[in-house]
């Protein structure tokens, strides 16, 4: 009997002392802004999501430290209300309506991926609820109805196949061997490739696509070797990104412009293949030294997380939060006034200024980064450059 | 098109991708072999040993090579324990015995969730990875990477180790009554609990140290199980379920197929050369390769 009062005893602290924090909100007299949005905490998505989840929570932080979002009348502290949609965007686009109809939810924050994205819009255009996107870039984007979503990214695949190509003009390459893993991404950027390269004038001397679950790359490189291209376009995954790396390395193939698509700009990139990643190109946009903004967002992120963020989620996943706050900041969190602030304002970011038209980013421009002894620096456009491009002299 | 055919890296990297097969589907298949148990959470010890090898590099600056053997030993404890705690009840128990087979895939695949959900949680799910042994070396006219080199050495002593013991060492031979007709293993005096114990610490431990090998060269994360999970069981089907030689040879063509296959035709006919390989298989030594036909009694 006394053990099961003891328990009990236990279970009323306990409930009081989780209580304070809150009697401690309540007391300042500031309810809560919720925001809420769908992760992909399992599945397949799920080693992708942090760099987002991260961003989120460093933005929600920083937001509260500075005494809660500006909602034009008063500060209010930023609460999350997230749920795991195991990375199947039909879960995520019934999370989202969940959020507005049931949790009523002040805010929105986007899911991780294209597919989800896409999956959420129609919820948003028929509960005419505002939420600007991050982490999804297609050119089906474009297709969908302007008003309750916008895509911060600049690395849509018909600008990432026309950019590419400029690139690698400039740099007098005249032949490339293109591998491309068979993944919508990868296969929408091919389909643009393609095409720009042929107008640049650039051969393709290897064209071969691979699919996700590959395992050993020897066969296809050692025909990438003896084509012996000036570039190798690796259109890659995270999951195999360090394979073709390791294996470009192992066989020493020449080619001194090596892109390799998505993959380099995350954390374990380096760490895993140590040298082998200099001077490797990738997409990519935005960069620690884009401005005063970006760099404090870069150390306050590895501050608190011990790892770099990724370059391009990490930073689209603030920005689109930096959006939010100064549209929220002009016109409350009344959902027609926001949207008209959103799709009409013009905003400064860790990406420098970022205006909408339709759904689209069309200020930032598409870019790409290259790894610098460790460091990852912008290379192209030359408006955004922070180095010089440099050739791959060695692996 | 000859040339590289005849070249020694295609070789090599049909030895180093069968050596991982093999030491990942060994474990597998003796624990299946011996209980009939079959554990769709095998992966998920690679993983586990992955991790304990990555965090061992990070935070020790331990060699894989090293903290392997830690690792093995982690594992292998493990396995006893899960046997212990899981699987002695359900294998000695006359009523669930007979469905053992069914059970024990239900509750691994319970397992392989917990344990993935858990390392997400513990670990987060950001990829990790560490750089070991990279410089490339030049043997006549094949190059590869050190690190690729040793997890073929570190697999391949292992798997024959492995065999060696079974052959020779008298738990080894104990296993093998237990695999060939358990019943009879019994009546002749075998000890089955011990037996089934060793079985489990064995398969655990050498996932893990497959986990280990793979951590060198490739970037560990919670989910990155279940593909070792599924070749797994390609290998030891196609081998003959609980037969472990030949699974190891099973293995090992698997590798040649994927790498001389895919260099004759194109990457993208990879899945379908494996798995149509498996198939066609299927149907003509349903047993397969290695495995007897069941006897009537």
């Amino acid at each position: 009997m006394s053990t099961r009062r003891g328990i009990f005893n236990t279970v009323i602290t306990a409930a009081f002392a989780l209580a304070l924090p809150l009697d401690s909100a309540l007391a300042q007299g500031a309810k809560p802004v919720r925001i809420g949005f769908s992760i992909a905490k399992t599945g397949i998505f799920a080693s992708a999501a942090p760099s987002q989840l991260n961003a989120y929570e460093l933005w929600r932080e920083q937001v509260n430290a500075r005494g809660g979002l500006d909602t034009g009348r008063e500060k209010r502290p930023v609460e999350f209300v997230q749920y795991d949609d195991q990375s199947n965007p039909g879960q995520a686009a019934k999370i989202y309506e969940k959020l507005i109809t049931q949790d009523k939810v002040d805010l929105l924050l986007a899911p991780w991926g294209t597919p989800t994205h896409i999956a959420v819009a129609p919820v948003l255009e028929r509960l005419k609820f505002p939420m600007v996107g991050n982490t999804a870039a297609s050119s089906r984007l474009r297709d969908l109805k302007p008003g309750n979503i916008w895509f911060t990214t600049a690395a849509i695949p018909d600008r990432i196949g026309k950019e590419l190509a400029a690139m690698l003009k400039e740099n007098g390459v005249k032949s490339v061997a293109l591998l491309t893993n068979v993944l919508p991404f990868s296969k929408e950027i091919k389909g643009f490739l393609e095409p720009a390269l042929k107008s640049a004038a650039i051969a393709i001397s290897v064209n071969e696509e691979y699919p996700p679950d590959v395992k050993d790359m020897t066969a296809l490189l050692t025909k990438v070797k003896q084509a012996n291209p000036d570039a190798v376009l690796a259109l890659s995954y995270p999951s195999d990104s360090p394979l073709y790396v390791r294996q470009a390395k192992e066989l020493g193939i020449g080619a001194k412009f090596q892109f390799v698509l998505i993959g380099p700009t995350i954390d374990f990139f380096p760490k895993l293949l140590g040298s082998a990643a200099n001077d490797i190109v990738t997409v990519g946009e935005w960069s620690p030294a884009r401005n005063a903004r970006a760099k404090a967002f870069y150390d306050a992120y590895v501050a608190k997380f011990k790892e770099k963020p990724d370059y391009l989620d990490s930073s689209l996943s603030f920005l689109s939060c930096e959006i939010l706050e100064q549209a929220v900041k002009t016109a409350g969190l009344d959902r027609s006034k926001l949207r008209e602030a959103i799709g009409k304002g013009s905003f400064e970011t860790i990406n420098g200024n970022i205006k909408f038209k339709g759904v689209e980013n069309t200020v930032t421009k598409t870019g790409f980064l290259q790894i610098q002894n460790g460091e990852v620096q912008q290379v192209w456009p030359a408006s955004m450059s922070t180095a010089k491009y440099r050739p791959k002299t060695s692996w | 098109m000859i040339e590289t055919l005849a070249s020694g890296q295609l070789l090599f990297a049909a030895l180093a991708l069968g050596a991982t097969y093999a030491l990942v589907a060994l474990g597998l298949n003796l624990v299946y072999g011996t209980m009939r148990l079959l554990n769709v959470a095998h992966g998920d010890l690679v993983m586990l040993g992955g991790y304990l090898t990555y965090w061992a590099f990070a935070l020790g600056g331990i060699s894989p090579l090293v903290s392997l053997l830690g690792t093995a030993v982690a594992a292998a404890l493990l396995g006893a324990l899960a046997y212990r705690l899981l699987f002695r009840a359900m294998l000695g128990a006359r009523r669930t015995g007979p469905r053992v087979e069914a059970n024990s895939l239900l509750l691994f695949f319970g397992l392989s969730i917990i344990a993935q959900n858990l390392a997400a949680l513990v670990f987060s799910p950001t990829p990790r990875g560490y750089e070991y042994l990279s410089d490339v070396l030049h043997f006549g006219n094949v190059a590869l990477t050190g690190n690729r080199l040793a997890a073929l050495l570190v697999a391949a002593a292992l798997c024959l180790a492995v065999v060696l013991f079974l052959r020779w060492h008298t738990m080894g031979l104990a296993m093998r009554a237990l695999i060939e007709h358990r019943e009879a293993a019994a009546v002749v005096g075998v000890d089955i609990d011990r037996v089934q114990i060793a079985s489990f610490a064995v398969g655990f431990g050498t996932a893990a140290v497959a986990g280990a090998l793979v951590s060198m060269t490739e970037q560990v994360s919670p989910f990155m199980g279940f593909p070792f999970t599924v070749a797994a069981f390609v290998v030891i089907v196609m081998g003959g379920l609980g037969r472990l030689e030949g699974g190891i040879a099973a293995a090992f063509a698997l590798g040649l197929i994927e790498t001389y296959g895919v260099a004759l035709t194109s990457t993208n006919w990879r899945s379908i050369l494996l798995y149509g390989t498996f198939v066609a298989l299927l149907l003509a030594r349903p047993q397969g390769l290695f495995g007897r036909r069941a006897v009537m009694r």
